[in-house]
């Protein structure tokens, strides 16, 4: 490995990105642009949930039930409904997310101590949405069904009979605030997208060029210009990384809980990773627009759809799982979550962190071997 | 003397084609070796596997003692190398251009600082050291490329069509710098297709169809290949031209710029005499018809035309 070569490498792909209008588009406004785009646009918080009951009982436990729902600052009554048929328009028109169906004589129920049931019917079209509700209801029958066997406690002159209802803590993120959640994976996603940008293009564009030619008949080694080619990268790689967090700190208000230190080592080791796999992708194709369909295609697509970004990976099919395990970012948004949410430490994140390292060694070793010397 | 360059049985195929069908060739040390040949003859198909960047399909080749297949990355050290076609940053500076090579080769700093004043000094790249190579005529690019292709000091250059593209007086230039370069010691390498500039070398081959079908000094190529030239002013040309290349005693007739160079066959003994009678026949007022010294341009169209057929019938 010559100094004196992957230098030159280096110091010419630089002038090349300073010189380079559209790269700088991308570099700077792009990350920024798209931060704030879907940092505001993807918004899984639901205040005030719209909400409907239809109430066929008519007692006062019923009339409490509901006004706990009321009362709650993250559900919004609209309507009290009078007949089935209601329900399913307010569903329909989604002028409600659920309704809240009172059976008639859950007063009775109650009062003679017999568990009771009430129903909520729920627009199951928007999963997240739905999901995110439930959680919410959840929360409310505990409370209100605890209260509830209190006051049966105190009528009886007894203490508490059956205080094994279950209180979901919410650690980590107790108000279950969706934007701690959302920054840190589009940062990751973000971080992603551009590495590929970056670099898919960058060795084939030499041989759209025709400076392949002389390049290749130099001296240099594969190693040295895939290195050299990425030194300039890896320190926008960082600028990105740096104006990302500021990004997300100033504009949303979501800090890492946890090391900056480690954060900006762990996003460095993640863009080397990604800005590997954009290297590799350019020595393999044959034309700019190849490399990029390459890059989107296979890094920036799985990213999103696979690595836990949208879709949790504990609700996908075992094989999607295995291989979400195989995208650099599943690993990153582990670390970078944990970093943000839970402030986790070296200690937990060492595997992950080891796996990234382990990527983007091995992602510039193999583009180097794929760098053919050839024509 | 050593040879800087020596080649056995190289043949290049791409799928069916056979681009470079099995030549065989040697340059010694300190020579101007003309690559000569019509497009698609294989001269740049050639220089490539010479530099390590396309592997033979079959045969052998040593460049500075180094064995092409085995030794690639040893001779791409001592060679300098400009292809045919731009190959320059485009977005980079001339100046920055020649200093990336200066790097590749590991030429110290200052010594490539040295370089870049030297060579376009002696290319007349002052004023352009500064510009973006997008933005040069062809001329200047290849003067950039010549430079870039030299930092380093090759002892060995493959030029390939170096003046392709550049006007007369350029051209001179250039020639003027490779002779230069070949005093130095040099050995240079160089395809073109113009046949004036073979003067330039001390020896040159002749490609066509992938096979080498003449070789030799300028001087003994003109006297091989090509005898009994006779240059003819008439009026008019046209019909001159006709009546001539219908004459059994006329191998080869072809307009040179305002006249007409012909090349009568080996048994005329008055060539100036038959063409005169010729023209006469056939109703052509003459105005001038001598003997002339054969240029490679007629060496070129004899063999071009002639191919392999018209070497082996002239070939002693
Ligand atoms: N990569 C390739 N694949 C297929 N055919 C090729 C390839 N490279 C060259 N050829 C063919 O090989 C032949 C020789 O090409 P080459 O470029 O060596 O000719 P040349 O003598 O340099 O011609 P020119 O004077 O036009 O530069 C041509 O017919 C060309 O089409
Ligand atoms: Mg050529």
């Amino acid at each position: 490995m010559n100094r004196r070569r992957m230098m030159a490498v280096a110091r010419a792909e630089w002038i090349h990105i300073r010189r380079d209008p559209r790269s700088l588009v991308v570099i700077l406004i792009l990350p920024v642009f798209m931060l704030l785009l879907y940092g505001y646009g993807i918004n899984y918080d639901l205040d005030r949930i719209p909400f409907a009951v239809w109430n066929l009982d008519g007692t006062q436990v019923s009339r409490d039930l509901i006004d706990e729902f009321r009362q709650n600052r993250y559900f919004d009554l609209r309507e009290s409904v009078l007949e089935q048929r209601r329900i399913e328009e307010l569903l329909d028109e989604r002028k409600v997310v659920f309704v809240l169906v009172v059976p008639p004589d859950l007063g009775g129920t109650v009062g003679a101590g017999r568990p009771a049931e009430v129903q909520f019917v729920l627009d199951g079209s928007d999963t997240t949405r739905a999901s995110v509700a439930l959680g919410y209801i959840e929360g409310v029958l505990n409370d209100f069904s605890g209260q509830l066997q209190a006051q049966w406690a105190n009528r009886q002159g007894t203490q508490v009979a059956a205080p094994f209802t279950v209180y979901p803590t919410i650690l980590y993120n107790p108000d279950l605030r969706s934007r701690p959640f959302i920054v840190p994976g589009l940062i990751a996603v973000l971080l992603t997208l551009l590495a590929g940008l970056l670099t898919s293009t960058c060795i084939v564009r030499e041989r759209e060029w025709g400076s392949f030619e002389t390049l290749i008949a130099s001296p240099a080694a594969a190693g040295e210009i895939v290195l050299g080619k990425l030194i300039p990268y890896i320190v926008i790689a960082f600028a990105n990384v740096v104006l990302s967090i500021v990004v997300g700190w100033v504009v949303f208000g979501v800090v890492p809980l946890g090391s900056m230190a480690l954060l900006l080592t762990a996003s460095m080791v993640y863009m080397a990773a990604s800005l590997g796999i954009g290297l590799f992708f350019s020595a393999v194709s044959r034309s700019q627009q190849m490399a990029i369909l390459f890059a989107v295609l296979l890094t920036f697509l799985p990213t999103i759809l696979l690595s836990g970004f949208v879709f949790p990976l504990r609700s996908m099919p075992t094989i999607i799982a295995a291989i979400a395990q195989i995208i650099p970012a599943t690993h990153f948004l582990v670390i970078i979550r944990s970093l943000y949410l839970k402030g986790a430490g070296l200690e937990i994140l060492w595997p992950q962190l080891l796996v990234l390292a382990g990527f983007a060694v091995v992602i510039v070793v193999v583009a180097a071997g794929r760098f053919r010397k050839r024509l | 003397m050593a040879l800087a360059v020596e080649v056995s049985n190289l043949v290049k195929r791409f799928g069916d084609f056979t681009a470079v069908d099995g030549i065989s060739f040697s340059v010694s040390k300190g020579e101007v070796f003309g690559f000569l040949g019509p497009n698609g003859a294989g001269k740049s198909t050639t220089i490539r596997m010479l530099c390590g960047l396309l592997l033979p399909t079959s045969g052998e080749a040593r460049i500075a003692e180094h064995d092409i297949y085995r030794e690639t990355e040893l001779i791409r050290r001592s060679i300098g190398y400009m292809p045919q076609f731009f190959s320059l940053y485009p977005d980079l500076t001339v100046r920055e251009n020649i200093e990336f090579y200066a790097g590749m080769y590991e030429v110290p700093r200052a010594r490539a600082r040295e370089r870049v004043e030297e060579l376009s000094g002696r290319l007349g790249l002052e004023g352009l050291l500064d510009r973006m190579t997008r933005t040069l005529s062809t001329g200047w690019r290849q003067r950039a490329a010549l430079a870039t292709a030299l930092v380093h000091q090759p002892p060995l250059a493959f030029l390939d069509e170096p003046t392709s593209g550049v006007d007369p007086v350029t051209r001179r230039q250039f020639w003027e710098f490779i002779d230069d370069l070949a005093r130095e010691g040099t050995t240079v390498f160089v395809t073109t297709h113009v046949m004036d500039e073979a003067e330039h070398c001390t020896r040159l081959v002749i490609m066509h169809d992938g096979a080498i079908i003449a070789e030799g000094t300028p001087e003994e190529m003109r006297t091989r290949y090509v005898q009994n030239m006779v240059e003819v002013q008439a009026a008019p040309l046209w019909e001159a031209l006709e009546a001539l290349q219908a004459s059994p005693l006329v191998r080869e007739a072809a307009l040179f710029g305002d006249a007409l160079h012909v090349q009568l066959r080996e048994e005329v003994v008055d060539p100036a005499e038959a063409v005169r009678q010729a023209l006469g026949e056939a109703g052509v007022a003459v105005e001038a018809a001598e003997c002339i010294p054969p240029t490679m341009e007629d060496v070129f169209v004899a063999l071009a035309r002639g191919g392999e057929e018209a070497v082996r019938e002239a070939s002693p």
